[in-house]
Order: structure tokens, then sequence, then C-alpha cells
């Protein structure tokens, strides 16, 4: 058996071999079950990949740490959740009974790839000093709080985070200016 | 600062009941604080972004350089050939009991594919504890379990699992019974798996003819374990 909390562990860590290791013991198993919708492979194969990012994106948040089942079958219930999400984009009908309540939070922003605003920000993100973008991701995307973060990063205290971070907003905004 | 302090407090979602109160009427009253709060989410949502796209581009990876494991797998069945030729009398030995290898080779777990529920403790019921119980691996209990949902529902999926917990448990008689039971139409989602499942049972309890009948049928027609049951065909015969 492979150790559960360990595997988040790593996949936390955003460990290459790992997420690999699920992304293929997991695709066979997902294909097979997802082949009784009406998409066809690619766009199931770009599911699957978004259900494994979401997975990583939880298992970073300490979403699953008290994860009852395996990461399986939390992978494939993501996975059915999305494909039920494009089916209704495509106003496809969903099989009425398989319309079960799955405890997921996802911020889907796929919308928002085409806001002018946020593709700025992208991009300048990627100008941004490394401690600053680590500060960041950690706060906003990992959903770290600002005393784990200080622990995290060896901060002194909460204060000198702190004001590092709304500098490293400000860096930000500068640079949007621009 | 005071303002600060409540902005991080909201995206560390730690906000009191009262700061709650305060946070949102700030946000209807002080223009700078809303677009404050409003830049800040917009970061939030271009990080998320960028590291979706990262691990994107990630995974994407993984299957362009899939292409290699064919070139070993050309190799080793051009081996394979050589090795019939010149296995000659050894490899006569070795299908005697490809049976048992075969179905160790082709034998995987079913996974749950019908209630992916992540279990919190108010949302308990029959078919969840069954699920769990199949997931963790107490088979004895899992078939309990199923046969009483199935007893009360007729639905497919129990009778399904229900033969998916004895086959693990080595029961492949039983099994086969179970699958009997299934009224196998051309649509049901179920069909393929559990002609497929039956096969393998049949091929443990040695029974090869009938394993080898089940798979041609699956061989015949498009279905998820087509090319798998082809393969396997190809193996016995």
């Amino acid at each position: 058996m492979i150790n559960v909390p360990n595997l988040i562990e790593q996949l936390k860590s955003g460990d290459e071999k790992t997420i690999r290791k699920i992304y293929e013991d997991n695709k066979n198993g997902f294909l097979l079950f997802a082949n009784r919708y009406t998409l066809d492979k690619e766009e199931l194969i770009d599911i699957y990949q978004d259900a494994v990012i979401a997975l990583i994106e939880n298992a970073k948040k300490g979403k699953i740490d008290e994860l009852k089942s395996s990461l399986t079958t939390y992978l494939f219930g993501i996975g059915k959740f999305m494909i039920f999400q494009r089916l209704k984009k495509k106003n496809k009908t969903i099989p009425s009974d398989e319309l079960e309540h799955f405890e997921f939070e996802y911020d889907d922003y796929s919308e928002d790839e085409i806001n002018i605003q946020l593709i700025s920000l992208r991009e300048n993100l990627k100008k941004l000093g490394e401690q600053c973008l680590k500060v960041l991701t950690l706060f906003y995307y990992e959903e770290k709080k600002l005393d784990e973060i200080q622990m995290l990063l060896g901060y002194a205290n909460k204060d000198v985070l702190k004001s590092q971070k709304s500098r490293c907003l400000k860096q930000l905004k500068d640079l949007t200016k621009k | 600062m005071e303002n600060e302090e409540l902005v991080n407090k909201y995206f560390e979602q730690q906000l009191s009941e009262e700061e709650k109160v305060v946070f949102e009427s700030l946000l209807q009253n002080d223009s700078e604080f809303a677009k404050e709060v409003a830049y800040q989410k917009n970061v939030k949502k271009a990080i998320t972004l960028n590291e979706r796209e990262t691990l994107k581009q990630t995974l994407q990876s993984f299957e362009s350089n899939k292409k290699q494991p064919k070139k070993t797998y050309q190799f080793w069945s051009i081996a394979a050939v050589f090795l019939l030729f010149f296995g000659g009398l050894a490899w006569f030995q070795f299908m005697q009991d490809s049976p048992e290898k075969l179905y160790q080779e082709y034998y995987q777990s079913y996974p749950n594919v019908v209630a992916p529920t992540v279990r919190g403790d108010n949302d308990r019921n029959l078919k969840s504890d069954a699920f769990y119980e199949y997931d963790s691996g107490n088979y004895q209990k899992s078939l309990e379990l199923f046969s009483k949902i199935y007893v009360d529902e007729e639905v497919d999926y129990a009778l399904f699992y229900q033969a998916m917990s004895l086959m693990e448990l080595n029961r492949y008689d039983e099994a086969i019974t179970t699958f009997d039971q299934f009224k196998t139409s051309e649509n049901n989602a179920f069909t393929p798996f559990v002609k497929w499942y039956k096969a393998l049972s049949y091929l443990k309890i040695n029974e090869k003819e009938k394993a080898i009948q089940l798979l041609k049928e699956l061989s015949e027609k498009e279905n998820p374990q087509q090319q798998m049951a082809k393969k396997l065909v190809a193996e016995l015969e």
C-alpha cells in the first residue's frame, strides 16, 4: 500500500516524480470510467489534467489533509465534477442519477483568462523578485496564514513579513503601471 | 494599518463576525479600500492562473514524451518472437501454467467510479459506507453492504461491486454466478466490464474456453475493454 499522508506531503512540495506517478497511475482508469460520457479522448485528457491540477492545488492548501477516501477516489470525484461542468457548458444533459453531492472547493477562473488587467498582472508577476513571488504565492495561492509563512520562510516576526508583503504588492503595482 | 490587517484576515478567512461587518461596510463606503481588495483578489487570481499554467505544461509534457516506451515495447515484441522461436519445449511448459500468470498480469482492481465522495461525518449512508469499505480493501464488509443494497434497490452498481468484492476475496465461482445475474444489454455502461471480469474469473478457475468466448465477444465491438480483450485472446490461443 502506498502511504497516503506521505503522498500528500510530496504533492505539497510539488515533487515532479510524485506528480507523474499519480498522473500515470490513474490516467487509464479515469479514461475507462469517463468513457461513458459523450466527450472525445482529447477533451477527456484535458479534463483529467485539470483534475490533477486541482488535486495538487487542494493538497497545497491543506484541504485534503484529512482525506478519508483514497487519492484515486478523490481525483475521480474531481474529474467527474469537471466533466459535468464541461457538459453543462455545452448544454448537454447530465444523467440525473449521477448528480450527487461532492464536497470539493475549487475556483474556476477560466473566464478571467481574457481579462486584460489580469493578463498584465500575470506577466508582471514573472518579473517580480524570487522572495516576493514566494511570499505572495504562499499567501494567495497556497492560502497559508501569515503566521505559517513567517515560520516557513524564517522571518524574525510577523511585522517584518507584513511589510515585506505590502512592499511586494506595491512593486507589482508599479510594474503594472509602466 | 488597521485596514491592512482586515484585508489580511479576509484572505486568511479569519475575520470574526464583527470584523466581517466592518469589512463589508468599508467595501461599501470606502472606495480606496474596495479598490485595494479588488486588486488583491486579482493578484490571487493571477498567481493561481500562472501556477495552473505551469502545472498544465508539466502534465502535457508527460503526454508528449510518451512515445519512447513504444520503441521499447516494439523491441520486446521482437524479442518475444525470438524467444518463441528458440524457446521450444521450455516455452511449451511455461504455457501450461499460463492462465494463472495471465490472470495476475491482467487483473486490476476496478476502481470506485460510482460514489467518489469524500466522506464527511454527516452524510454517511449505506452506499458511501459500502464504497468506503471497498476503497479501504475490506472486501468482506463491502460484499455484505453491496449485497444489502442490491436486495433493497436492485441497482446495477451494487451487483457489480458485489461481484468485484467476491473476486477480491478469491471466491471466483460465486463471482461468476453474480455476474450471471446481470442483464448485459448494449447500453449498460457496466456490460463490457462484467464480461471482462467474468472472463478473468473463468481464467482463474481454469475454464479457458469460456473465458475465450467472452473475450471474443468483447473483441468484436468497440468498447473500453476491446483492446485488452484482443490482447488477452491472442495470448490465450
